[in-house]
């Protein structure tokens, strides 16, 4: 059996953990390109935000569920209460980063720099002291109150497991509805007219403020129930969220930066790529994180800005 | 509720949140495997919450009272005030008092000389009173006074503050030195030094509130009268204290637990076989060198008189070359006395040093007397050439112009020359492997990131290339080159510059049409491909996570022969060498017809195409400045660090260099260089100060703090500046030290 | 009247001045002793305090494998001093490299420029020491070393006089590990490599070994540090139709790598070194760690009576199991005592009759038995390499590995 022959039969079962890796990267691009769209700024501290979820929701689920072993209806049950403490719990730090490293910034006029700056302090501030507060091994299992590799359905000869369902399943759930909330709704149309023009917005009686910090506390949501659905699949460590962080933002401007559906089509596409080219024989697992980049490059030189093109956001 | 109620209360829960954080920076390490969040509980729960809470509490009660002093903060004698008491502050609870102390006990600050001072029996009484409880009830006592003085304008009160005041600097000092008399060993701290000019500020400060007409200080005005008097007198001034310290009392040659004086190392040296230069230099000449210098400068200062000005210049540049003659002759003494502990240009105290540092010093003074008389002459030369320039342009040039200019360089570079021989051995390598070479790294991404705004996020990329590229050629990697090629490391850096060079054209060309944030992640990505292509090693070429050992560099050019080994020093003054070149062709470059072309895309891309910049090339040639400035870096680095590999180089790295050059105040040279010394001599500050493992969460929220309440950068550019407040926007500094309300 | 204030201003400055100068009266040291916590005054008898310094990680990415050994060899010295086992008292002086090439020079030096630091366990990588290891040995006196993790098979090449090393290193763990897989019946091996200076070291030996063996080989890397998500690689390695894997890297990754194999349905046997024998990988790993094998040159904590004290007493000091290296750095520490306690039998030790001793040191730590080569490493006779299993949460010995089938 040729190596060649060996990766078209691992296609469809690496499909599936493609789209188990863009969904998380998608949630966490959400994040990303939300705030470029309303602040047209890189926030450098989103990954911490997506680490703090994980250890929020790793602590509540510790503490309900212990070493037990959890069956039946307690199963969606504990993985609701699992998304909902990340989420919480991203929220919340993602609304203090707000106010804590940007607020302040916002309202002296910093240049764009200082913003990024301050991110990169409240980065380092947050994982650092996770790794204080709970410890600094590369990775903690969450509790195995669930089997999460266990064998759903195959399709073909691809397995598909518990936690892939749920991942990808939540991961969609939310998409749809952040969609729904930025198209349907008053502060969707308020985060909306921020991006389009601050200034006409602050005019047309949009808290500025207020939306700009709504924004924040959005993605820093989508980001933590992502925490807490990549810890349950891989751990938790303090420093998680570097990777995962860069890899997002990658996924962010190759849909186009300030583009909600074109955060979900980057993420989704850089997980499959990442996936399938490591896959190829030639290439190898040891490039995996080159081939989101020469990904990246190779879009960004063919359209400059991004796949769907800027939208929420004002043309740079 | 009205709104001001809401306020006070979100500033109340923004402030107890504020010591809920703090407690969980401080306290236990780690939670276990078995309980993960031990530690976070231990944190929160229990008593130990509610002194955090009080913390926090207290801030809320100090900022909500903040208004009702704010007044009281433009009176006379508040900023000498603030000054002095950080001044004292700083040396009390975080600056070294005793070196040794640091090696034996871990802790040779204030605190760590109470503790041996109290186990000391043979120690003054006054010491051990002042590091027990004699110094901080001073400051107490002076601080109450000087307030008292400030707000009543009652003379008694800032005569009695300056009283406390020079009473604590002559208690500090006698205090300090009764522990280094007792103990003997080397001590180049400078704890004492920083608590005894805080006292004597403090001083400054009571007398300054109680005899000030005016009703509003103006410090700024104060100083430039004081600075404007007579130019290079109080330089002058400042080199004759320290020259009293460095001649009569400062260690000038220690080892085997003596601690010489001048005097003693007289006496001491005297019949060891010594060249006769240097035993007159100890017995008589340095103090009368110090003397004709310091009376010279004085008076030529004080006169404006240039031929004094130029005897006095000369008379201190024949001081300093003498004093190291002596030094030298002493070290080779030591070395033969005492070979295991000797050695050439070892043991000695601060005393060399700082005289050497006190006749520049002089030669600053005078040197701002030579440029003050002559500054006529040449302002009606430069009169008659055409002066098309910018506004802004010329306000650079004008800073540039300034007579403080030359004193400060001079003052600089003796400080860069003489200061680093005084620091501990770890300081000395901290300045040459953290400070110095990533100050030139910062230097070099100032012109990417700062002059031409172009957002790099892979700058590490190019140092990594430099590294490489020497090591390659220095034959430290597996694959070796022909072996006509094989140089040393040195010799390596035109090529290593070249490399990467090239490899900033080979980016820049297909990645500049790329704007803003797109061409931050391509950087990113561009230097994560490099780093991964050195760790997976295609073709054998970079050895993998397994980096090379590069030989250190060495110099055989006819009769010179100079070996680079395990000492720092000798890397240092190769680095600052570099520095300084590159330093200055920077400094040419910002005010050139290429500077202005950066400022001009950074500023409008569109509009500097439309006015003729060919932005394209522009943009390359900054990439490839910062790219070759990076490789130059990476070049010193491999050889003096010996070995490295590929983890040096990771995105956090690119990052970090970024953020020193935005800390320092993005655009400025200045900035840049500061950005980058502080941020690197944090770290290692911090590690006397935190617990080893938190420093980075430390740093963390200092560069966060530093960020809100200095948006700008610690030392903004000029243009920069003008961009943020306007241009003739005169902020002062009373007024700017205020945080904002609500701003947490 | 600004003028009068000026005046006023200098005549304080210069009455302070005067005041200074008029107080130097610095005299030689002629009290005798020196400042009481003070420097190392050869007060000699019991009070005596020697330290023994650490180089490691303690902040940064890797700083989890640095707190291991600083908490190991914390355990040693708090164990000695509190037993009163010896005359003098030991203290650690930790100095934090953040495992960097780089920055570690910086703690190497405040070591040595630390008269009372008499030996130093570390450094605790391979990169760092290579970068450090010359200024350890070229110091005057030399600093003699001891690392219980840096396992790089050139370091004791590169004529570091001072330098020891407790550990086999990698070529010894990859080749007899080679070794037992060609012997028993492996064809072909899939070797995989954290991208570590350690995980590409010894997955590098043991992949040359088995080449050479005749064992047909496929090697691959994932990077430790930045990947999580291990299911793509376990995919190609089950399809890669090996039978049997080797994985060079450290324990939280292998536990990763363990589920993901699992899911994946790989049947072939699975091995890793030394880096990843730990609670953390039997506690991450959870069922699917169940038949991981190790190799590694340390005794069978389940038969030795000291380990299985090691284990309780460190678990009950810092709350959690040891971990990779903290067993190591704990033999290190009571070794470099053990040395002091010789070297200051016959007056105060210095770093020189430390190093004296250490040479000729024959001592049963919990981890090996250690008597040191010329060139610091452990004689070849002590080095001998253990085979472990993981069965169902703990991890068993299986004895030498040389006389396994």
């Amino acid at each position: 059996m040729s190596q060649s022959e060996n990766w078209v039969q691992q296609l469809p079962q690496n499909i599936i953990i493609g789209l188990e890796q863009g969904s998380v990267y998608s949630l966490i691009a959400l994040g990303y390109t939300l705030v470029y769209g309303v602040l047209q700024l890189i926030n450098f501290a989103h990954s911490e935000v997506f680490m703090a979820g994980g250890f929020g929701s790793y602590l509540v689920v510790n503490g309900i569920v212990g070493h037990r072993h959890m069956t039946g209806v307690m199963v969606p049950l504990t993985v609701l209460c699992g998304v909902l403490s990340g989420a919480l719990t991203g929220a919340a730090i993602a609304w203090l980063l707000e106010k804590v490293a940007y607020k302040t910034l916002r309202r002296s006029g910093a240049p764009k720099l200082a913003f990024l700056i301050s991110a990169i302090g409240a980065s380092l501030f947050l994982s650092n002291l996770a790794g204080k507060l709970f410890n600094r091994l590369p990775n903690n299992a969450f509790p195995t109150y669930f089997d999460i590799n266990h064998q759903l359905f195959k399709i073909g000869n691809a397995k598909v497991t518990l936690i892939e369902v749920i991942i990808v399943g939540s991961a969609v759930v939310m998409m749809i509805f952040l969609d729904r909330l930025v198209n349907r709704t008053k502060l969707g149309r308020g985060i909306r007219a921020v991006a389009e023009d601050a200034p006409t917005a602050a005019l047309m009686g949009i808290d500025i403020d207020k939306t700009i910090s709504r924004t924040f506390v959005i993605g820093g949501a989508l980001a933590g129930a992502a925490g807490f659905m990549f810890g349950t699949a891989f751990g938790v460590s303090n420093l998680m969220g570097f990777t995962p962080g860069v890899k997002a933002f990658a996924a962010a401007v190759l849909g186009g930066i300030g583009n909600i559906r074109g955060a979900m089509i980057g993420g989704l596409i850089l997980g499959q790529a990442e996936v399938l080219i490591a896959a190829l024989p030639f290439v190898g697992a040891q490039w995996n994180d080159v081939i989101s980049f020469v990904v990246l490059v190779l879009i960004l030189l063919v359209r400059p800005t991004g796949i769907l093109g800027e939208r929420l956001g004002r043309a740079a | 509720m009205n709104t001001a109620t809401r306020a006070t209360l979100r500033r109340l829960a923004a402030c107890l949140l504020g010591g809920f954080v703090l407690a969980l920076m401080v306290g236990r390490q780690e939670g276990s495997l078995n309980d993960f969040g031990i530690s976070f509980h231990q944190a929160v729960v229990g008593p130990r919450i509610f002194v955090f809470l009080l913390i926090g509490l207290v801030i809320f009660v100090m900022v909500t009272f903040w208004p009702r002093v704010v007044p009281y903060l433009t009176r006379p004698g508040v900023a000498p005030l603030g000054a002095g008491l950080l001044a004292v502050l700083a040396a009390q609870t975080v600056m070294n008092w005793y070196d040794p102390l640091v090696s034996s006990t871990g802790n040779g600050k204030f605190s760590g000389v109470r503790t041996a001072a109290n186990a000391s029996p043979n120690l003054s009484s006054v010491s051990v009173a002042f590091f027990g409880w004699l110094a901080w009830t001073l400051v107490i006592a002076a601080l109450v006074a000087c307030a008292a003085a400030i707000v009543t304008r009652v003379r008694v009160f800032g005569y009695v503050t300056a009283a406390i005041g020079i009473v604590g600097a002559v208690l500090a000092y006698v205090a300090h030195s009764a522990v280094v008399d007792l103990d003997g060993g080397i001590d180049h701290s400078l704890g004492v030094y920083a608590d005894i000019v805080g006292f004597l500020l403090l001083a400054c400060a009571g007398i300054t509130a109680v005899h000030a007409r005016a009703e509003v200080a103006d410090t700024r005005g104060f100083l430039r009268k004081v600075m404007g008097y007579r130019p290079g007198l109080p330089i002058a001034a400042l080199g004759v204290i320290l020259g009293l310290l460095a001649f009569s009392t400062a260690g000038w040659f220690g080892a085997l637990q003596i601690n010489d004086t001048l005097a003693q190392a007289h006496s001491d040296f005297d019949g060891t076989g010594i060249s006769s230069l240097a035993l007159n230099y100890l017995g008589w000449l340095g103090w009368t060198l110090f003397g004709a210098a310091a009376v010279l400068s004085l008076a030529a200062t004080y006169l404006r008189n240039r031929m004094l000005a130029w005897v006095s210049l000369i008379l201190s540049v024949v001081g300093v070359v003498l004093t190291f003659l002596t030094l030298r002759s002493m070290t080779d003494i030591g070395a033969q006395v005492a070979p295991q502990f000797g050695g050439t240009w070892k043991n000695l105290g601060a005393g060399g040093f700082l005289a050497c540092i006190v006749f520049s010093l002089f030669a600053a003074a005078t040197a701002m007397v030579i440029s003050s008389t002559s500054a006529g002459v040449r302002r009606n030369v430069r009169a008659k050439a055409p002066t098309d320039e910018l506004p802004v342009t010329s306000m650079v040039k004008g800073f540039r112009r300034s007579s403080n200019a030359m004193p400060l360089l001079i003052i600089g570079g003796a400080l860069a020359l003489f200061y680093p021989p005084t620091l501990t051995l770890t300081w000395q390598n901290v300045l040459v492997g953290q400070i110095g070479v990533f100050v030139l790294l910062a230097v070099g991404l100032n012109v990417v990131v700062g002059w031409a705004g172009l957002l790099d996020l892979g700058y590490i990329a190019f140092y990594e290339i430099g590294s490489y590229t020497t090591a390659y050629l220095v034959g430290a990697l597996p694959v070796k080159p022909p072996s006509w090629l094989q140089m040393s490391p040195l010799v390596s850096i035109p090529f290593a510059i070249l490399a990467c060079l090239i490899a900033g054209v080979l980016l820049g060309a297909p990645t500049l049409r790329l704007r803003g944030d797109y061409l931050a992640i391509v950087t990113l990505g561009f230097g994560e491909i490099i780093q991964i292509l050195a760790v997976n090693n295609p073709g054998g070429f970079t050895g993998g996570p397994q980096g090379p050992t590069v030989p250190h560099p060495r110099i055989h050019l006819g009769g010179i022969n100079i070996t680079w080994g395990q000492d720092n020093l000798p890397y240092w003054y190769l680095l600052l060498i570099m520095l300084i070149v590159v330093i200055v062709l920077f400094y040419r470059l910002e005010g050139s017809r290429l500077g202005r072309a950066w400022a001009a895309i950074r500023e409008d891309e569109v509009a500097a195409q439309a006015s003729g910049v060919n932005t394209t090339r522009v943009k390359l040639l900054a990439f490839a400045i910062g790219a070759s400035t990076s490789a130059l870096a990476g070049s010193f680095f491999a050889t003096q660090v010996g070995y490295f590999d590929p983890s040096l180089f990771t995105l956090q790295a690119s990052i970090l260099i970024v953020a020193y050059v935005v800390f320092g105040g993005m655009g400025s040279l200045q900035g840049a260089i500061a950005g980058a010394a502080v941020l690197t001599w944090l770290p290692q500050f911090l590690k006397a100060q935190v617990p080893q493992d938190d420093r980075q969460m430390w740093i963390g929220a200092l560069v966060l703090a530093m960020m809100i309440f200095r948006p700008a950068g610690l030392l903004p550019a000029k243009r920069r500046k003008a961009e943020l407040e306007g241009l003739d926007a005169a902020a002062s500094s009373e007024t700017a030290a205020v945080p904002r309300a609500g701003a947490m | 009247m600004r003028n009068r204030t000026l005046t006023t201003i200098t005549v304080v400055l210069a009455a302070g001045a005067l005041a200074l100068s008029a107080c130097s009266s610095s005299k030689k040291n002629t009290n005798g002793g020196g400042l009481g916590g003070g420097s190392s005054a050869n007060n000699g008898g019991t009070n005596q305090t020697y330290k023994i310094g650490f180089v490691g990680a303690l902040s940064g990415p890797n700083a989890q494998l640095g707190i291991n050994e600083r908490n190991g060899a914390t355990l040693a010295i708090d164990q000695a001093n509190a037993s009163g086992k010896y005359k003098f008292k030991i203290a650690l002086n930790a100095q934090d490299s953040e495992g960097d090439p780089a920055k570690a020079p910086a703690a190497a030096t405040a070591l040595i420029s630390d008269p009372t630091v008499v030996a130093v366990i570390g450094p605790a990588f391979s990169g760092e020491s290579k970068a450090v290891n010359p200024s350890f040995c070229q110091a005057s006196p030399p600093m003699p070393t001891v690392t219980a993790s840096a396992s790089n098979a050139e370091l004791q090449n590169q004529g570091n006089k001072c330098w020891h090393r407790i550990i086999p290193n990698d070529n010894v763990e990859g080749s007899q590990g080679a070794d037992w897989l060609a012997r028993t019946g492996a064809k072909k091996v899939y070797v995989l490599s954290d991208l570590s200076a350690y995980g590409a070291g010894v997955a590098g030996t043991m992949a040359k070994e088995l080449k050479a063996k005749g064992v047909s080989v496929v090697s691959s890397g994932v990077d430790g540090t930045t990947t999580k998500n291990y299911n793509p690689i376990a995919g190609t390695i089950a399809a890669s139709g090996t039978d049997a894997l080797f994985y060079g890297g450290y324990d939280a990754q292998s536990a990763l790598l363990a589920k993901a194999l699992v899911a994946a349905g790989y049947k072939g046997r699975t091995v890793t070194g030394n880096g990843g024998k730990s609670s953390v990988f039997t506690t991450g790993a959870g069922k699917a760690g169940n038949g991981w094998y190790f190799t590694c040159g340390c005794q069978d904590a389940t038969i030795a009576p000291t380990a299985k004290e090691f284990t309780a007493a460190y678990t009950a000091k810092f709350n959690t199991p040891p971990s990779t290296y903290s067993p190591e750095a704990f033999d290190a520490a009571n070794l470099l005592m053990d040395a002091i306690s010789k070297a200051s039998a016959s007056g105060t030790a210095t770093r020189t009759s430390v190093l004296d001793a250490l040479n000729k040191e024959d001592f049963t730590g919990i981890t090996t038995q250690i008597k040191f080569q010329a060139n610091g490493e452990v004689q070849s006779s002590s080095l001998i390499v253990n085979l472990f299993q993981e069965k169902s949460g703990a991890i068993k010995g299986l004895g030498n590995i040389k006389e396994l089938n």
